[in-house]
Protein backbone atom coordinates (compact mmCIF):
# COMPACT_ATOMS: atom_id res chain seq x y z
CA UNK A 1 0.00 0.00 0.00
CA UNK A 2 1.76 2.97 -1.04
CA UNK A 3 -0.04 6.02 0.98
CA UNK A 4 -3.75 5.99 2.67
CA UNK A 5 -4.53 9.58 1.82
CA UNK A 6 -3.52 11.81 -1.63
CA UNK A 7 -1.63 15.33 -0.53
CA UNK A 8 -4.18 16.98 -2.37
CA UNK A 9 -7.02 15.33 -0.19
CA UNK A 10 -5.61 16.36 3.17
CA UNK A 11 -5.84 20.05 1.61
CA UNK A 12 -9.42 19.21 0.42
CA UNK A 13 -9.76 19.01 4.56
CA UNK A 14 -8.60 22.36 5.72
CA UNK A 15 -11.03 24.41 2.85
CA UNK A 16 -12.85 27.05 5.39
CA UNK A 17 -9.84 26.69 7.86
CA UNK A 18 -7.07 28.83 8.02
CA UNK A 19 -3.84 28.18 6.13
CA UNK A 20 -0.16 29.16 6.03
CA UNK A 21 1.50 29.39 2.02
CA UNK A 22 4.87 29.68 2.16
CA UNK A 23 5.88 30.47 -1.80
CA UNK A 24 9.24 29.25 -3.07
CA UNK A 25 10.57 33.28 -2.99
CA UNK A 26 10.77 35.28 0.80
CA UNK A 27 7.43 35.59 0.08
CA UNK A 28 4.59 33.79 2.90
CA UNK A 29 0.48 34.30 3.07
CA UNK A 30 -2.17 33.30 5.27
CA UNK A 31 -5.85 33.41 5.51
CA UNK A 32 -8.38 31.39 5.19
CA UNK A 33 -8.79 28.58 2.56
CA UNK A 34 -11.58 28.61 -0.01
CA UNK A 35 -10.50 26.68 -2.88
CA UNK A 36 -8.00 25.07 -4.86
CA UNK A 37 -7.28 23.04 -7.95
CA UNK A 38 -5.13 20.46 -9.23
CA UNK A 39 -2.26 22.94 -10.29
CA UNK A 40 -2.46 24.00 -6.34
CA UNK A 41 -3.74 27.28 -7.65
CA UNK A 42 -5.21 28.79 -4.15
CA UNK A 43 -7.98 30.86 -3.17
CA UNK A 44 -7.33 32.61 -0.03
CA UNK A 45 -9.96 35.13 1.82
CA UNK A 46 -8.68 37.70 4.48
CA UNK A 47 -5.28 37.57 3.63
CA UNK A 48 -1.71 38.95 4.94
CA UNK A 49 1.00 38.75 2.60
CA UNK A 50 4.68 38.78 4.36
CA UNK A 51 7.15 39.73 2.32
CA UNK A 52 11.04 39.25 3.66
CA UNK A 53 13.56 42.03 2.83
CA UNK A 54 16.64 43.59 3.95
CA UNK A 55 14.71 46.45 5.79
CA UNK A 56 12.66 43.49 7.66
CA UNK A 57 9.16 42.16 6.99
CA UNK A 58 6.15 44.05 5.34
CA UNK A 59 2.63 42.89 5.74
CA UNK A 60 -0.10 43.90 3.42
CA UNK A 61 -3.32 42.91 3.90
CA UNK A 62 -5.60 41.76 1.19
CA UNK A 63 -9.39 40.56 0.18
CA UNK A 64 -9.90 37.61 -1.36
CA UNK A 65 -6.81 36.57 -3.48
CA UNK A 66 -6.33 34.05 -6.36
CA UNK A 67 -2.14 32.65 -5.69
CA UNK A 68 -0.23 31.20 -8.54
CA UNK A 69 0.37 27.97 -8.24
CA UNK A 70 3.20 27.88 -9.73
CA UNK A 71 5.28 29.96 -7.39
CA UNK A 72 3.75 27.87 -3.92
CA UNK A 73 6.36 25.78 -2.31
CA UNK A 74 4.73 24.76 0.89
CA UNK A 75 1.04 24.66 2.83
CA UNK A 76 0.94 24.70 6.27
CA UNK A 77 -2.90 23.95 7.03
CA UNK A 78 -4.44 25.21 10.79
CA UNK A 79 -1.67 28.03 10.93
CA UNK A 80 -2.12 31.41 11.64
CA UNK A 81 1.54 32.11 9.95
CA UNK A 82 4.81 33.13 11.01
CA UNK A 83 3.69 35.22 13.96
CA UNK A 84 1.42 32.48 15.59
CA UNK A 85 4.44 30.05 16.32
CA UNK B 1 13.84 33.06 -12.26
CA UNK B 2 12.71 29.31 -11.22
CA UNK B 3 9.72 28.42 -12.67
CA UNK B 4 8.01 24.86 -13.36
CA UNK B 5 7.16 24.10 -16.69
CA UNK B 6 3.58 22.77 -15.61
CA UNK B 7 0.73 25.00 -16.74
CA UNK B 8 -0.62 27.87 -16.08
CA UNK B 9 2.58 29.17 -15.89
CA UNK B 10 4.62 27.44 -18.76
CA UNK B 11 8.22 29.00 -18.35
CA UNK B 12 9.14 26.69 -21.66
CA UNK B 13 7.53 27.37 -25.00
CA UNK B 14 5.03 24.83 -24.43
CA UNK B 15 1.78 26.50 -24.71
CA UNK B 16 -1.14 24.96 -25.45
CA UNK B 17 -4.89 24.84 -23.72
CA UNK B 18 -4.37 23.09 -20.27
CA UNK B 19 -7.20 20.87 -19.37
CA UNK B 20 -10.07 22.16 -17.62
CA UNK B 21 -9.65 21.98 -13.32
CA UNK B 22 -11.89 19.11 -12.33
CA UNK B 23 -12.51 20.36 -9.18
CA UNK B 24 -16.60 21.88 -8.58
CA UNK B 25 -15.81 23.41 -4.78
CA UNK B 26 -17.50 26.90 -4.35
CA UNK B 27 -14.89 29.14 -3.56
CA UNK B 28 -12.83 27.20 -6.27
CA UNK B 29 -10.09 29.46 -9.03
CA UNK B 30 -12.67 28.95 -11.21
CA UNK B 31 -15.35 30.07 -9.25
CA UNK B 32 -13.22 33.16 -7.70
CA UNK B 33 -12.28 33.90 -11.85
CA UNK B 34 -16.08 34.66 -12.63
CA UNK B 35 -16.70 36.36 -9.85
CA UNK B 36 -13.78 39.20 -10.19
CA UNK B 37 -13.82 39.19 -14.18
CA UNK B 38 -15.53 43.43 -14.56
CA UNK B 39 -14.42 44.40 -11.02
CA UNK B 40 -11.03 46.40 -10.20
CA UNK B 41 -8.12 43.83 -8.93
CA UNK B 42 -5.07 43.71 -7.87
CA UNK B 43 -2.46 41.83 -10.16
CA UNK B 44 1.11 41.34 -8.18
CA UNK B 45 3.84 40.00 -10.69
CA UNK B 46 6.80 37.88 -9.26
CA UNK B 47 8.77 40.96 -9.77
CA UNK B 48 7.08 42.51 -6.56
CA UNK B 49 5.31 45.07 -9.29
CA UNK B 50 1.63 45.97 -9.07
CA UNK B 51 -1.29 46.52 -11.63
CA UNK B 52 -4.48 48.20 -10.65
CA UNK B 53 -7.11 47.99 -12.53
CA UNK B 54 -10.29 46.85 -14.08
CA UNK B 55 -9.84 42.69 -15.18
CA UNK B 56 -11.28 42.31 -18.55
CA UNK B 57 -10.98 38.64 -19.05
CA UNK B 58 -7.98 35.98 -18.44
CA UNK B 59 -7.43 32.34 -19.71
CA UNK B 60 -6.36 29.40 -18.47
CA UNK B 61 -2.48 30.12 -18.43
CA UNK B 62 -3.32 33.60 -15.68
CA UNK B 63 -2.58 35.86 -19.02
CA UNK B 64 -4.71 38.72 -18.16
CA UNK B 65 -6.29 41.58 -19.93
CA UNK B 66 -6.58 44.72 -17.84
CA UNK B 67 -8.32 48.11 -18.40
CA UNK B 68 -7.73 51.28 -16.59
CA UNK B 69 -4.85 49.85 -16.07
CA UNK B 70 -1.58 51.97 -13.36
CA UNK B 71 1.29 50.31 -12.45
CA UNK B 72 2.80 50.79 -9.35
CA UNK B 73 6.32 49.75 -7.94
CA UNK B 74 7.20 50.44 -3.92
CA UNK B 75 3.43 51.77 -3.63
CA UNK B 76 4.38 54.64 -6.52
CA UNK B 77 2.68 55.28 -9.61
CA UNK B 78 4.88 54.58 -12.79
CA UNK B 79 2.92 53.98 -15.61
CA UNK B 80 -0.86 54.31 -17.07
CA UNK B 81 -1.62 51.92 -20.10
CA UNK B 82 -5.32 52.11 -21.63
CA UNK B 83 -5.51 48.57 -21.48
CA UNK B 84 -2.47 46.05 -20.90
CA UNK B 85 -1.84 42.27 -21.96
CA UNK B 86 -0.32 40.65 -18.67
CA UNK B 87 1.76 37.25 -19.50
CA UNK B 88 0.92 34.65 -16.76
CA UNK B 89 4.16 33.02 -16.08
CA UNK B 90 4.61 36.49 -14.37
CA UNK B 91 1.76 36.57 -12.36
CA UNK B 92 1.93 36.06 -8.44
CA UNK B 93 -1.45 36.36 -7.58
CA UNK B 94 -4.94 38.36 -8.28
CA UNK B 95 -6.71 39.91 -5.92
CA UNK B 96 -10.19 41.49 -5.50
CA UNK B 97 -10.07 44.94 -4.57
CA UNK B 98 -13.38 45.42 -4.20
CA UNK B 99 -15.43 43.98 -2.40
CA UNK B 100 -16.85 40.43 -4.68
CA UNK C 1 -19.16 41.36 -19.06
CA UNK C 2 -18.19 45.04 -19.16
CA UNK C 3 -19.83 46.95 -21.65
CA UNK C 4 -16.75 48.72 -21.90
CA UNK C 5 -14.89 45.91 -23.29
CA UNK C 6 -16.29 45.39 -27.25
CA UNK C 7 -14.94 42.38 -28.48
CA UNK C 8 -12.28 40.87 -25.78
CA UNK C 9 -13.38 37.07 -24.76
CA UNK C 10 -10.14 36.29 -24.24
CA UNK C 11 -6.43 38.19 -23.26
CA UNK C 12 -4.96 37.36 -26.99
CA UNK C 13 -7.71 39.67 -28.26
CA UNK C 14 -6.52 42.52 -26.66
CA UNK C 15 -3.42 41.25 -28.98
CA UNK C 16 -5.02 40.85 -32.19
CA UNK C 17 -6.72 44.13 -31.64
CA UNK C 18 -3.41 45.81 -32.14
CA UNK C 19 -1.57 44.02 -34.96
CA UNK C 20 -0.50 46.77 -37.52
CA UNK C 21 -0.55 48.82 -34.38
CA UNK C 22 2.53 50.88 -32.30
CA UNK C 23 2.50 48.77 -29.31
CA UNK C 24 4.43 48.84 -25.74
CA UNK C 25 6.11 45.93 -24.71
CA UNK C 26 7.98 45.80 -21.21
CA UNK C 27 10.40 42.83 -20.97
CA UNK C 28 12.77 40.91 -17.94
CA UNK C 29 15.68 42.73 -17.63
CA UNK C 30 14.19 46.33 -17.16
CA UNK C 31 13.95 46.36 -20.94
CA UNK C 32 11.20 48.21 -22.80
CA UNK C 33 10.06 48.24 -26.66
CA UNK C 34 7.84 50.47 -28.32
CA UNK C 35 7.22 49.70 -32.12
CA UNK C 36 4.62 48.24 -34.91
CA UNK C 37 2.97 44.80 -34.33
CA UNK C 38 3.39 42.50 -36.88
CA UNK C 39 2.95 38.85 -35.88
CA UNK C 40 2.19 37.02 -32.49
CA UNK C 41 1.89 33.17 -31.50
CA UNK C 42 0.11 31.88 -28.56
CA UNK C 43 3.71 32.02 -26.88
CA UNK C 44 3.96 35.93 -27.33
CA UNK C 45 6.47 35.49 -29.47
CA UNK C 46 6.41 38.72 -31.52
CA UNK C 47 7.29 40.49 -34.92
CA UNK C 48 7.88 43.94 -34.37
CA UNK C 49 9.39 46.85 -36.77
CA UNK C 50 10.40 50.23 -36.41
CA UNK C 51 11.29 49.52 -32.48
CA UNK C 52 12.77 51.56 -30.17
CA UNK C 53 13.99 49.81 -27.43
CA UNK C 54 14.71 51.75 -23.71
CA UNK C 55 16.93 49.78 -21.25
CA UNK C 56 16.57 50.88 -17.48
CA UNK C 57 20.09 50.93 -15.68
CA UNK C 58 18.95 50.50 -12.20
CA UNK C 59 20.92 52.07 -9.16
CA UNK C 60 20.06 48.64 -6.63
CA UNK C 61 21.14 51.19 -3.32
CA UNK C 62 18.50 53.69 -3.87
CA UNK C 63 16.01 51.17 -4.74
CA UNK C 64 13.62 51.79 -1.56
CA UNK C 65 11.89 55.14 -3.55
CA UNK C 66 10.48 55.22 -7.18
CA UNK C 67 13.47 57.27 -8.22
CA UNK C 68 15.71 54.17 -8.99
CA UNK C 69 16.73 54.81 -12.61
CA UNK C 70 19.65 56.30 -12.73
CA UNK C 71 20.43 55.93 -16.60
CA UNK C 72 18.32 55.17 -19.73
CA UNK C 73 19.78 53.54 -22.70
CA UNK C 74 17.80 53.93 -26.43
CA UNK C 75 18.44 52.13 -29.68
CA UNK C 76 16.59 51.48 -32.79
CA UNK C 77 15.74 47.85 -34.93
CA UNK C 78 14.37 47.90 -38.09
CA UNK C 79 12.61 44.31 -37.88
CA UNK C 80 12.72 42.06 -34.33
CA UNK C 81 11.25 39.25 -33.21
CA UNK C 82 10.91 38.80 -29.40
CA UNK C 83 11.05 35.45 -27.48
CA UNK C 84 7.39 35.12 -25.80
CA UNK C 85 9.10 33.62 -22.24
CA UNK C 86 10.66 37.30 -21.96
CA UNK C 87 7.44 39.51 -22.60
CA UNK C 88 5.60 40.90 -18.89
CA UNK C 89 3.16 42.87 -20.87
CA UNK C 90 1.91 44.24 -24.05
CA UNK C 91 -0.34 47.17 -24.07
CA UNK C 92 -1.60 48.24 -27.49
CA UNK C 93 -2.34 51.62 -28.19
CA UNK C 94 -5.27 54.13 -26.13
CA UNK C 95 -8.53 53.21 -27.83
CA UNK C 96 -10.50 55.84 -26.13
Amino acid sequence: MASQILPLELIDKCIGSKIWVIMKSEREFTGTLLGFDDYVNIVLEDVTEFETTAQGVKKTKLAQTLLNGSNIAMLIPGSDGPESS
Amino acid sequence: MDESPRPPSPSRQSQSPPPPPPQSHTGSPTDFLKGVVGKRVVVRLTSGVDYRGVLSCLDGFMNIALEQTEEHVNGVITNRYGDTFVRGNNVLYISAAEPL
Amino acid sequence: MDPSVTGIQEPFDLIRLSLSERVFVKLRGDRELTGILHAYDGHMNLIMSDVEETIMIVDPDNIANGQNVVNVAKRKMDMLFVRGDGVILVSPPSRT
